[in-house]
Order: structure tokens, then C-alpha cells, then sequence
């Protein structure tokens, strides 16, 4: 595979293009040679850890056995149709689709607002963007163990001070109703700080001389932000979204600790889910197939919004 | 030259590379063997492990014990199983005791029996050293394939100074669910509608939710699973029904219970708080308990609807299959080490798990510690009224079955009798193919 890669190298394309194909080739590869000798430890590393792995996972999910004792066998697409009819997969999907919505717009709107309001560089904002940006540093194991205090029902700081208006005090990881949104506030405000960086970045790309003319033609502060600075936001917040949708469905650390995807699976999401097949159910078929429907989904989503990411930058 | 220059630079990070990758060699000396270890209650456990291991290491010059801490329970099991899939087991692992059955099912353990015979003992001397009711979860077809290690039974844990204040005698502990119930409702406080402490606190989260519902359905006559043999459990079962339906009245209909599924870290605290006056936890809480309660606090028996009957749970040694031969007999040199009853005793004392070893409760230092703290003694007498922990194939999705139905319950989202016949039904799902290659294998 990564000898074919050379055509693609700035170098190759340089070379002599009307030599023969081979020719070519091998003249290349001699030039390229020792860039690849260089690459070679990290490629074998690649190899290893990251390709091999995903190679296996698509064998495996190709093998299941029929009882404990069994030899695994070849099943063909009989483990991804197994996931596909599990109900606590469709349900982990659809928990995952509402994690997902719920912490990236809510995030995402956050982290805007908190951008436009700190634009301008000053001790005051320095001051609060570093204290909005302290989540990010906190890691999700740390921030989960806290919050499962923050969340103990009738003994934490959350029922402590809300409680009382309450007449009833809520479980808060303990109710299939509420146990979800617990989960995707942790995420929110987790997120928000990390997304306002990127809003921050984007705001001094805003063409000053734009603003200026805006400002003389008589726009105020709304017309401003409709008409010129979201427009020039676009790129920000296409990248941020993905961002974002990859989060809601690599970290699930928060999951691991308050609530290991209860109660009755309702904060159960797709990579725990998988978690469960292979360490708990120890099916190493079905969680492949899962693994491998998600990292479809993933690269799916992925490939289509870098692609009209494209497209809006190479536009006029 | 600029091009051999980049060669031999890249042949040198290469040569670095196979280097690290290659195996280090094979070293002459004592025999090195892993033992992976979870904490499963506080961190300091990690502590006394150290301190025991280096003992151990110190007594046997020709063994080098290394511990290695593997996280929870579960964890302990994942970790232990991608090192036997990679070729690589650990010589010794501290195994939750119902994890054995699947294992030995999934042909991971090594069977123990030749390992005692080899000492000159039987199986009958070997087990009898520990309490019968742990011999359950460490013999399988009358094969032993683990060592009890820390052991625990569920307890009632009673805030005596709120009972006092509510006129209940702490010396004298509910005995029956009726009793249980009773001081439950004079334990409750309430402020209009809303309660402010409740009476009684029962943990519900993953791996508890199941042992809290094994204890209740003993104590209503019941059995949570088939004792002898991993393809059957009794979810729809009138014993399970009256103790679902008693834990679902205590918080529908009486009010003395929180709503909802509450982990036992939070049932621990809000005791210490002070905000429930009694709960069910296991003795590996008693600890935890003794050291930051800032009242006065009992602990007694589960109470009885029918008969007084506990499941245990805790820990047991294992040696996982495809070991090397000197590695296995150095591995069973420290397990008889650390189940003697010396070191039994004194894991015990830093844990609060029970030691599994009955002569442990001889030796003079356990004899002092249990007259300075008696309540470490009641949840060694609860042991002779104690069974296995349940065991089946697949022990852990066969359990969350019937937990992920319990919250639904305990939440007000399901009635009891559904509840348990869709926890029934989905544990014979998970439970067939196991049937299909014993039971229903049909000739």
C-alpha cells in the first residue's frame, strides 16, 4: 500500500512527467527512499496499533461461535445483523442521537455566545475565558467522580441547594428520566470552553475593514452579527460540529463512572454498548460488528462535512 | 553525503526500534510470577498488598512475587482474560468469587485438585479450613478451582442515636421484615410531604442491585439461581415477587425508601450524613463505616420474611489456565500463604471482609481486635446462615436481566410481577446457548 503512495508526494510530482510509467516509479521511490526509511518506525507503529487492530475487529466480527464450547466459525453478516436486532443497541443508537444533538447545539451555542462576549482581549476577559476554559483541563474520569457527589441524592451540593425549592427531590442518576440529561449537562459544560477557542480563532478572522464599513453604512450590532460575523463563522462552526459529533460518541468516560449505562440501560450509548458485548457478554463477534457499524457511521459523517467543508473554502 | 547520511539515520531509528520490540531475555534466578489484584472499596488496600507481597517475597528467596494492581472487579476480569487470549496469564488473580463458574465454563482455570493432592492432602482437609458457606463459589463439579480470599456477607446498619430518639431499642434490631418496616416508618421524617431522612436506604446500581435482590429473595425462602448448574435462575418466582414487591412497597406505599436506583457509595454517605437511618450494605463497608460515622451505629442480620439466609460475596485466588509449571506451583506457594490463617486475619482487620479461614478467628491477634470492635463479629456469625453468591454462565448479563427490570420498578415504571417475568425471559435468552450444549443437548 505505502508504495504507491510516492505519486502523491510533491517531489514525485516534479519528477520528469513524460518518462515511462515505471521509470517514473522507480525514480521516485529512489528519491522518496529515505523519506520512507524515516516514516518507517511510526508506520510500523501504525501498523500495529492502529490499522492491524482495525483489521481485526473486521474479522472478528466476521466469526461467532454457536454454544460456550463451540469453535468460533465463519457467519459471515450474521453478527451485524445480531447487533442490528438487539434492542439495546437501537436503543443505545437512539440514546446516542439524543446525546449527541443535546450536548453539541446547547454546547456549541454556549461556546458562540461566550466567544462574541469575550472577543476583545482585556484582564477582565483574559480572567473569564481562562475560568470557562478550566473544565477542559479537568479529565472526564476526574469531572465524572465530582459530579457523582454534585448528583447524590438528598446529600449532594446539587440537591442541597436546588432541593429545597423541590418538593420532591429528583435521583438524579437514579431515574431513567432524568438520568440521561445529568449526563449530557457533565458534557456541556465539559465542552462549551473547549468550543469557544475555536469561536475565539474564528472572531479575529473576521475582516476589520468589513466591520468598519458595516458600522458607517449605519448596521448595528445585530445586522452585524447576522450578515457578516456568522457568515464568517461558517467554516468555525461546520469544524466545531464535528467535533462535536465525535465527542458524543468517543467519550462516554462520564458513562463509565456514574452509571455504567443504567438505570435500565437509559444512558446506555453506542461505544459502552460495545464495552458490554466484548467485556461483559464476552462476544467478540457482536462487538466487532458494532465497532465496525460505528466506525462506518463515523468516517460517513466525517468524509461529508470535511467535504462541504471543502466546498465552502474553495467557493468564491 | 547528504542521502547515506538519511540512511543510516533511518537504519539507526529502525535498529532502536527492533531493539525495543525484541523480548528480553530469559533470566535465570527465582521464579517471577504476577499476581493481578482489584481494590474494590477504598485505596489503601493497594497499600496493604504491598506490604504483604514484600513479606511474602522476603520469606521465599526463590520466588519473586510481583503485585499488580488491576482497577474494580470487572476490570480485573477483562484484564485477566486479554492477557490469557495474548498468551501471557497472570500466575495468580484475586477473582471475584462469581466469576469462577464462567470462567471454568470458558476453560480459563486451572483446576486445583492436582495442586492439593501433589500436597498430600484431600480436598475434604484442604476446603474444611474454610467456612462451608464460601465453599460453594470455589468448588464446580466438585473440582476446587479457587481459594477463598475476603469475604462479606450484606448487613442492616442502624444509626442508634435516631433510633433511640425515635424510641426503638438499637439493642434490640428488627428481626423480621414486618419489624423492618415498622421501625422504617418511626425512623422517617417528613416536612409536609417531604422527607428529610429517610428510614431505611437499600443500594440498587449495576453488581449491587443483583445482590440486594439475592439477599431479599433468600430471606423470603427463595433461590436466585440453580446452585448446581449455570443454565437456570428464578426470576419468576413467588419468593423473588415478594421481595420485589416488599422493596417496591417500602418505597411506593410506606415512603421510607428513596425513589429511584441509588449506588451504594451514595447509600454509605447519606448514612454517615445522617440522612437515612438504617441501611443494607456489605460487611466491606463496615470499615468505611467505623471510621467516619459521628454517631453511635449497630449493625445486625438481615431481617427475615421467611428464614434468615444471605448470599456471600468477596473474592477467591485462582491460578488461570496455560500456565508454565513452575510458574503454577510458585503461584499456589502464595495463595496458601495468603489464605493461612496469619495473613488472613491481618488482611481481614485492614479490609473489614471476613477472613475465609476459620482458624483465622483464633490466632490472639484476631481475638483482641474482635473484643475491641464486636461489630466485626456479627457478619462472621451471619455466615452460618450464609449461601453462594450466584453463578451462572455469563454471570453478568444474566444479573443486569433482572437489574435493568428492578430500577424500572424501583422508579415506578413497571409493577413487580412484569417486571420479573421480562427479567425471566431475557435471562433464558442470554442463557440458551449454555442450554443448548448441556441441557438440551439431547441424545
Amino acid at each position: 500500500m505505502s508504495l504507491a503512495e510516492p505519486a502523491a508526494l510533491p517531489v514525485a510530482a516534479s519528477a520528469a512527467p513524460r518518462l515511462h510509467v515505471l521509470k517514473r516509479f522507480t525514480s521516485s521511490f529512489k528519491v522518496s527512499l529515505p523519506a520512507y526509511l524515516l516514516l518507517l518506525p511510526s508506520l510500523a507503529f501504525l501498523a500495529l496499533f492502529t490499522y492491524g487492530a482495525m483489521g481485526r475487529v473486521f474479522v472478528d466480527a466476521l466469526y461467532q461461535r454457536a454454544t460456550p464450547k463451540a469453535p468460533v466459525r465463519f457467519v459471515g453478516l450474521d453478527n451485524v445483523s445480531a447487533v442490528l436486532a438487539d434492542p439495546a443497541f437501537t436503543g443505545a443508537v437512539v440514546n446516542n442521537l439524543i446525546y449527541a444533538v443535546g450536548t453539541a447545539i446547547p454546547s456549541i451555542g454556549l461556546a458562540l455566545l461566550f466567544a462574541l462576549a469575550l472577543s476583545r482581549t482585556n484582564a477582565v476577559t483574559s480572567a473569564l475565558r481562562a475560568a470557562l476554559f478550566l473544565p477542559v483541563l479537568i479529565p472526564m474520569v476526574a469531572a465524572s467522580a465530582l459530579f457523582l457527589f454534585i448528583f447524590l441524592p438528598n446529600v449532594g451540593l446539587l440537591d442541597y441547594y436546588i432541593g429545597r425549592m423541590l418538593p420532591v427531590l429528583p435521583n438524579w442518576l437514579g431515574d431513567p428520566d432524568i438520568a440521561l440529561t445529568a449526563i449530557m449537562v457533565i458534557t456541556i459544560w465539559k465542552n462549551a470552553g473547549y468550543y469557544m477557542l475555536f469561536f475565539l480563532a474564528g472572531l479575529q478572522a473576521v475582516p476589520e475593514d468589513v466591520m468598519e464599513a458595516a458600522h458607517l453604512d449605519g448596521a448595528g450590532p445585530f445586522q452585524r452579527l447576522r450578515y457578516i460575523i456568522l457568515p464568517e463563522l461558517k467554516p468555525t462552526f461546520l469544524f466545531v460540529t464535528v467535533i462535536a459529533t465525535l465527542n458524543a460518541v468517543t467519550q462516554v468516560d462520564h458513562v463509565f463512572v456514574l452509571t455504567q449505562g443504567g438505570p435500565s440501560n437509559s444512558t446506555n450509548l453506542v461505544l459502552f454498548y460495545i464495552y458490554q458485548q466484548a467485556v461483559e457478554h464476552y462476544d467478540v463477534g457482536k462487538a466487532s460488528a458494532a465497532t465496525l457499524l460505528t466506525l462506518a457511521a463515523l468516517m460517513g459523517l466525517t468524509a461529508l462535512s470535511f467535504r462541504t467543508l471543502a466546498n465552502r473554502e474553495g467557493g468564491p | 553525503m547528504l542521502f547515506s547520511r538519511r540512511l543510516v539515520l533511518g537504519l539507526a531509528m529502525a535498529g532502536t526500534l527492533a531493539g525495543a520490540l525484541a523480548f528480553p531475555a530469559m533470566a535465570d534466578g527465582p521464579t517471577e510470577i504476577d499476581l493481578f489484584f482489584p481494590v474494590p472499596v477504598d485505596g489503601k488496600l493497594a497499600r496493604d498488598m504491598g506490604t504483604m507481597i514484600k513479606e511474602f517475597n522476603e520469606g521465599h528467596p526463590n520466588i519473586k512475587a510481583t503485585a499488580v494492581y488491576t482497577g474494580s472487579y470487572d476490570d480485573t476480569l477483562i484484564k485477566t482474560r486479554a492477557a490469557i487470549k495474548a498468551g501471557k496469564p497472570p500466575s495468580a488473580v484475586i477473582m471475584s468469587a462469581n466469576f469462577l463458574l464462567d470462567m471454568q465454563i470458558e476453560n480459563e482455570l486451572t483446576n486445583l485438585d492436582s495442586l492439593i493432592a501433589a500436597d498430600g492432602t484431600t480436598k475434604d482437609q484442604f476446603l474444611g479450613q474454610f467456612f462451608p458457606a464460601l465453599q460453594g463459589n470455589a468448588v464446580i463439579n466438585r473440582s476446587v478451582y479457587g481459594v477463598p480470599f475476603h469475604n462479606s456477607t450484606p448487613l442492616l446498619y442502624i444509626n442508634a442515636d435516631q433510633a433511640k430518639e425515635a424510641g426503638l431499642d438499637p439493642n434490640k434490631p428488627p428481626q423480621t421484615w414486618a419489624e423492618l418496616t415498622d421501625w422504617a416508618k418511626k425512623l422517617t421524617k417528613r416536612e409536609g410531604d417531604k422527607v428529610t431522612r429517610w428510614g431505611i436506604s437499600i443500594p440498587c446500581a449495576y453488581d449491587y442491585c443483583g445482590w440486594m435482590m439475592e439477599t431479599l429473595t433468600m430471606s423470603n425462602g427463595g433461590r436466585y439461581y440453580n446452585e448446581e448448574f449455570g443454565g437456570e435462575v428464578y426470576y419468576d418466582t413467588p419468593s423473588m415477587l415478594g421481595a420485589l414487591t416488599w422493596w417496591n412497597d417500602l418505597v411506593a406505599k410506606h415512603k421510607v425508601h428513596p425513589p429511584g436506583a441509588t449506588p451504594g457509595p451514595a447509600v454509605s454517605t447519606s448514612f454517615i450524613s445522617g440522612n437515612a437511618a438504617m441501611i443494607m450494605l456489605s460487611t466491606g463497608s463496615l470499615t468505611y463505616v467505623r471510621d467516619n460515622a459521628k454517631f453511635n451505629y449497630k449493625v445486625a442480620f438481615i431481617p427475615r420474611n421467611v428464614r434468615n439466609a444471605v448470599p456471600i460475596g468477596g473474592a477467591s485466588l485462582i491460578i488461570p489456565a496455560g500456565l508454565e509449571a513452575d510458574k503454577q506451583k510458585a503461584a499456589w506457594t502464595l495463595i496458601k500463604w495468603m489464605t493461612s490463617p496469619e495473613k488472613s486475619g491481618w488482611w481481614s482487620r485492614a479490609t473489614g471482609y471476613f477472613a475465609p479461614n476459620m482458624a483465622a478467628y483464633k490466632t490472639p491477634d484476631m481475638v483482641e481486635f474482635l473484643n475491641k470492635n464486636p461489630d466485626a463479629k456479627t457478619a462472621v456469625e451471619q455466615l452460618d446462615v450464609a449461601k453462594p453468591w450466584f453463578a451462572t454462565y455469563k454471570t453478568v448479563p444474566v444479573r443486569k436481566n433482572l437489574e435493568d427490570e428492578v430500577m424500572l420498578v424501583l422508579n415506578g415504571k413497571k409493577q413487580p410481577k412484569e417486571a420479573l417475568a421480562a427479567a425471566q425471559k431475557a435471562a433464558d435468552e442470554t442463557l440458551k446457548p449454555y442450554n443448548a450444549e448441556t441441557s438440551l443437548k439431547l441424545p
